[in-house]
Order: C-alpha cells, then structure tokens, then sequence
C-alpha cells in the first residue's frame, strides 16, 4: 500500500473545506492573491496560488467576495474583501467549524 | 525578460474562457506571475530559467485552466442520466439494428422474387445479383442507421442533462412510486417489439415503398399499391410518425408501468400520430393511379375490389384502430385500482 498517496489524498479533501473559512477570515480588509498566500504560508497553511485564485474568483461569483483593482501603483493589482453577505456566512461556518472541531478533538483524544 | 513565454502560457489558460472573464484573468495571471519572480529573484531581473520554473509551480495551463472552469457541468451527459441513457441507449440499437435488417431484408426479398417471377434478367444480370444487391445494402444501411440512432439518443439526453429535465421523480421518499401490481407493469419486450417495427415501417416506407404490390404473374405485371413518388416527397410524415412512437415507447421503457405519465404520454403521441396518419393516407394522392384503374380487371370479389379502391383510407382506418385501442389500453392500466 502507498500510504503516502493515500495520505496526500486524504489530507487534500480535509483541506479543501476550511481553505474557503480561512480565506474569508483573512479577507475583512481588502487583500491582493499574492499577498493572502503569503500571509497563509507565514502561518503554516501551505496553499499553491493556481489553488487560491481560482477560489477567490469562485467566491466572488458566490457573492461572499468582492474585487476591485487598484491601478494606483507601478503594479495594477485586484483587491479582494468580503461581502456583508460573505461575513453573516464567515460567522455561520466559523461557529459550526469550532464546535465541530472541538467535538473531533474530543473523540480522537478519547 | 521573456515576456513571450509568459503571454503565451497566459494565453494558453485564457483562451477557452469566456470573454467577460478572459481580460480580467489575464491580467490577475500576469500580476501573480509577476509577484512570484519578484519573490524569486528579488530586484535582479529574471532570467528565462527563473520564468520557467514560476510557470511550472504554477502548473500546465490545462491545469489551471480546469481549476477556473466553475462549469459543474464539465460532461456531455452526467449522473443522473447516465445509467438511463445507457439503457435507452443499448435498447434503441438493438431495436434498429434488427428493424433495419429485417427490412432490408424484406425489400431485398421483393428484389429476389421480382427477378425470379417476372423473368427480368437480361443479359449480364445474374440471379445472383438481388442477394448482392441485399447483402450490400444491410452493410451498409447499418453502420449509418445505428450512427443516427446513436446520435439521436445521445443530443436527446444531452439536452435533457444540460437543461435539467427531470425524466425521473422518484427522488424523495414521498414520491417514491408503488410497487407496480402485476397488471400495470409493462414488459421490456413489448416497447423492443413496438420499436423494432416502427423502424421497420420507417425504413419499408422510406426505402422500398413499392414492395405493396400486386404481381400478375400471366400478364407478367408489377403494380405498385402506392404511388412512389408522393410516399417520397412527403417522406418527413412517415419520420415524424416513427419518431413519435419511439419517444413513447422509450417513455414506457424508462418508466417500466403504467401511471400518469405513460399514459399523457402515450394520448398525446398517439394523437399527434393519428393527425399525421391522416394527413398522410387521407388523400387518394398516395395510391398509385395504375393500381386504381386497373383493381377491376385484377380483383374479381367485391369486398376486396371495395377495399382495394379505398385502399388508403381501409389502411388509415386500421392505423387509427390501432392507436385507439393503445391509447384506451394505457388509459385503462392506469386508472384500474
């Protein structure tokens, strides 16, 4: 057996979800996709940007994610916050993720 | 800087967007690249190495380009119509490909006959020749009848996928149908029957209408019943007719009993069919003006000179029996309790 495929596999679908609540999290002031990696990898979530762009764009046509560029600087860059609707939605997901958590925390431990 | 290779790497994820997106993604690629040759080689400028190893953490653009593709519905036809279509699928192949061997094989047999009775072989022309003639045409109607078949089913369930046309309501629990009782359900073979010879009336009507005739073998004469030529020209009717009750049929293959659907199905197909048969075989436009004058010197009873000279409409009388007595069968195992 090829644990680490397996592994590699399993951890990805564990991810996929809480990547969205650690996106919305990050994004109640307006950040670039370069920047929010960064920001993510400096505190030990490891995330490819071909994997975050994606997402935001899908977040945005969601409704939970806003975007304007800003041509202001050298670099134009687009700039994504989150939505009044995106925060009702980031505080739903946020309280079920903690209890949820807290309930495995509790069975693995167990 | 190699500006080349990224604007052609860009241009191979953007191209198959839709242009709303297109510009905006483009330029979000260029800053991201941007930012993460920036990251790598700091204020020194990059070289071509450097940009090869950015686009490659990136991944190919296919790739990428499959991760900005939000279409949930990347496939032609998807789960829940995927099992349904395989078994309409493999249900209508089967059904043409025995229609149209059996009616090539019943034209070809005229053929046979033909040239055996009426002694048509003139010089060069062998016996043999009707059975080539037959086994030319089966291979090669075939392979193009299964590929319209094939087709067919295919843009019917894709349509039905693409646009979400339920053509299954079981799916809660308070839907869920009854167990059929013995009398409402309905056999598999009887729809494989009904399809089977509707493509073989399609494919008779279509390819050798003149197989209705009557042969005087003293006088050595073929007389064709119908007039070719009109059964040509108006050959749409006869497709719309074969059409309606294959879609019926397939209705009751998917359904497998009798209940409300088949049955509105069923009166509005055999409707819709009973208006086109009438439109078909009401005029006297279809019978053979030959046939028509000579049915008093070939026919000595009455009853049959007299079916004979209504020829088209004894044939659309006994259509319409039959679509009556369907419609009133699926009417009646529905609604019996």
């Amino acid at each position: 057996m090829d644990y680490d495929e397996v592994v590699s596999g399993l951890i990805l679908e564990l991810r996929r979800g809480t990547l969205i609540l650690l996106v919305l999290s990050q994004l109640k002031e307006p950040m670039y996709g370069y920047s929010l990696v960064k920001k993510l990898q400096d505190n030990g979530i490891p995330i490819e940007a071909n994997t975050l762009y994606p997402l935001m764009r899908r977040l945005e046509s969601q409704g939970l994610l806003m975007s304007e560029w800003d041509t202001r600087e050298s670099k134009p860059r687009k700039y994504y916050r989150i939505t009044d609707d995106g925060l009702i939605i980031y505080e739903k997901i946020k309280k079920h993720w903690k209890e949820f958590s807290h309930n495995i925390d509790n069975l693995l431990e167990g | 800087m190699n500006n080349d290779l990224i604007e052609r790497y860009i241009y191979a994820v953007t191209k198959r967007m839709p242009e709303k997106t297109k510009n905006d993604v483009s330029d979000e690629l260029r800053g991201l690249i941007d930012d993460m040759l920036c990251e790598r080689c700091g204020d020194v400028v990059p070289s071509e190495k450097d940009i090869k190893v950015v686009l490659t953490e990136l991944g190919s653009p296919q790739e990428l380009y499959e991760k900005y593709n939000t279409d949930s519905k990347k496939c032609l036809i998807g789960s829940p119509y995927y099992s349904t279509y395989k078994y309409v699928l493999k249900i209508v192949l089967i059904c043409v490909g025995v229609g149209i061997v059996i009616s090539v094989a019943a034209s070809g047999m005229f053929d046979i006959l033909k040239t055996a009775y009426a002694g048509e072989i003139s010089e060069g022309i062998s016996y043999a020749q009707p059975w080539i003639n037959l086994f030319i045409n089966i291979f090669t109607m075939l392979p193009s009848g299964m590929l319209w078949a094939f087709a067919f089913v295919t843009l019917l369930f894709a349509f039905f996928y693409h646009n979400d046309i339920k053509i299954d309501t079981s799916g809660n629990l308070d839907n869920l149908p009854p167990v059929p009782k013995k009398k409402q359900t309905i056999s598999k073979s009887d729809s494989i029957v009904g399809i089977a010879f509707l493509v073989v009336f399609l494919m008779v009507f279509l390819l050798a209408p003149q197989i209705f005739c009557v042969i005087v073998t003293s006088k050595n004469l073929f007389i064709p019943i119908f007039n070719v030529e009109m059964i040509r020209a108006i050959w749409y009717i006869i497709v719309l007719f074969a059409l309606a009750g294959v879609i019926r049929e397939v209705v009751k293959l998917i359904e497998r009993q009798y209940n409300k659907r088949v049955m509105i199905t069923t009166i509005v197909v055999d409707i819709v069919s009973a208006v086109l048969a009438v439109w078909w075989l009401y005029s006297d436009r279809i019978i053979n003006a030959e046939f028509s004058n000579n049915i008093t010197t070939l026919f000595e009873e009455d009853f049959l000179i007299n079916i004979f000279l209504n020829f088209n409409r004894f044939f659309l009388v006994c259509i319409l029996f039959a679509l009556i007595l369907d419609a009133g069968t699926a009417v009646v195992k529905t609604l019996r309790k």
